[in-house]
């Protein structure tokens, strides 16, 4: 069976059929990915007992495979009357995981500020809530632009784990068409390809934003 | 002798007398097992200014620290404008703003320009609007000689042009208190003066001013009163005049004679 070039570029809007869900799951979860990461991280930085709770619990979702986690949510749970529609296990089962490691990115993004940066704004009278909102934080989102970047993309490329609890995205449906014609070569390529090339998009995203990051807080 | 001074003697008022700025009794801190700090005693009166010297790791910075309460101390006092600072207090961030402070290494806020590194404090702590803060921020560049870098970003500026925005920022919030706490210590040699001649200009105007620095020559063109600190004691305390023509202290003498090469 050799590789069908047109057969390739004829299956192309069925694989894209996934597409949406692809880029939905991606965007939520790197939103809840952040939102969840700089929670943890916060809580972490809180008084004893939080601040131990808070490392095993990072520690632990960083431990244990995406596909346990995905898989516990969507069919251990059932079993104690916690019925979750796929797509939202699917988003949230994402942002949880890719959460204990932007947990990580935030926490070297907070210790890269100098002391300084601290005590210069006690020193001016500032308010511990000021002192994060205007001196801290942008100095974080600068230090963070680049890792928190490369987990937006991973997000991305582990959006395929998603077939294993039925939503459909890009590449069950490319698997899709596979099973369908027996074909599997240029199902495989195309979902390959479209991968690649929104990865790259991603990317030079994020590369814009850190540059712009870059032009108004230059150290 | 008195050649040297920059105050002008006939119009300066001196040290004011009334409720000292600062009353520092018995203090003593530890770093751990290391006491930083040893039964510090010192009292600063409104319009004084001090000169802290003395060898590293002698506690001097510790003790200006422990002013703005930027280090809690353990034992004793430390009274600033009236009130006590204790460790927890609720009206610390307000009491901060009556205390300038100037650093070793700046610390400007790298992702602000000069200016608004200068109003920043002034409209969230202050509630200031944004014109009347600019033009108190605009009149303390300018004092500073460095107004026209004040679209500028820190790293565009130099050593001793970003202390000068540093001590612009700290004059801005109009403090009673100005702690410098080594501030042309990370200076090249050639950026030293402007940053000392803006320092003198602030003695001269009367600012009550408590300085940690090596810079002999300011301390004898500025000071009241130098003190003079040795593994977490003051050992000597004298005015300019008496501290380099007669230091009582063989610690001092040693000292003196090091770094007056």
């Amino acid at each position: 069976m050799s590789f069908d070039l047109s057969f390739a570029i004829r299956i192309i809007p069925q694989v894209l059929e996934g597409l949406g869900n692809t880029i939905l799951v991606t965007v939520l979860a790197s939103f809840g990915a952040a939102l969840l990461g700089f929670t943890w991280e916060i809580l972490r930085r809180s008084a004893k007992p939080m601040r131990y709770l808070m490392r095993f619990v990072i520690d632990f979702i960083r431990s244990t495979p995406v596909l346990v986690q995905l898989y516990f949510m969507f069919f251990v749970l059932p079993y104690y009357g916690i019925l979750l529609p796929a797509m939202f296990v699917g988003i949230f089962g994402l942002s949880f995981y890719y959460s204990g490691y932007l947990a990580e990115v935030f926490k070297a993004g907070i210790d890269a500020i100098p002391r300084g940066q601290y005590e210069a704004a006690q020193s001016l009278g500032l308010s511990s809530f000021d002192t994060i909102v205007f001196v801290i934080t942008p100095q974080m989102l600068r230090n963070i632009a680049a890792p928190m970047g490369s987990y937006f993309v991973s997000i991305l490329k582990a959006t395929p784990y998603l077939a294993v609890i039925a939503v459909p995205e890009m590449l069950g449906s490319a698997f899709d068409v596979a099973s369908e014609t027996y074909r599997y070569a240029e199902p495989m390529l195309v979902a390959g390809i479209l991968f690649l090339i929104l990865a790259l998009t991603v990317a030079q995203l994020v590369q814009r934003l850190e540059k712009r990051l870059m032009l108004s807080t230059r150290r | 002798m008195n050649a040297l001074r920059a105050i002008d003697p006939a119009t300066d008022k001196g040290p004011a007398t009334g409720r000292p700025a600062v009353e520092i009794r018995h203090l003593s801190k530890w770093f751990g097992d290391f006491q930083v700090l040893k039964d510090v005693n010192l009292t600063v009166r409104n319009g004084e200014r001090i000169v802290i010297c003395g060898p590293s790791g002698s506690g001097k910075s510790t003790l200006i620290r422990c002013i703005n309460h930027l280090e809690a101390h353990q034992e004793g006092e430390v009274i600033v404008n009236g009130t006590e600072l204790k460790a927890g207090m609720k009206n610390l961030p307000a009491l901060r703003r009556d205390i300038g402070m100037v650093f070793q290494q700046f610390n400007l806020f790298p992702h602000l320009t000069v200016l608004e590194n200068c109003t920043l404090a002034l409209v969230r702590a202050k509630k200031m609007s944004k014109a009347e803060a600019k033009e108190i921020a605009m009149r303390n560049l300018e004092k500073v000689r460095i107004p026209e870098q004040a679209e500028k970003y820190p790293s565009q500026l130099s050593g001793g042009q970003q202390q000068r925005v540093a001590i612009a920022r700290a004059l801005c919030m109009s403090p009673k208190i100005m702690l410098f706490d080594e501030p042309t210590s990370a200076l090249d040699p050639e950026m030293i003066k402007e940053v000392l001649d803006v320092m003198t200009a602030l003695a001269c105007e009367g600012m009550t001013m408590l300085c940690v620095t090596h810079e002999m020559g300011f301390a004898r063109e500025v000071a009241d009163r130098i003190i003079f600190m040795d593994q977490g004691e003051i050992v000597e305390e004298a005015p300019p005049q008496k501290f380099f023509g007669a230091p009582e202290a063989g610690r001092t003498r040693r000292f003196l004679d090091q770094i007056l090469h």
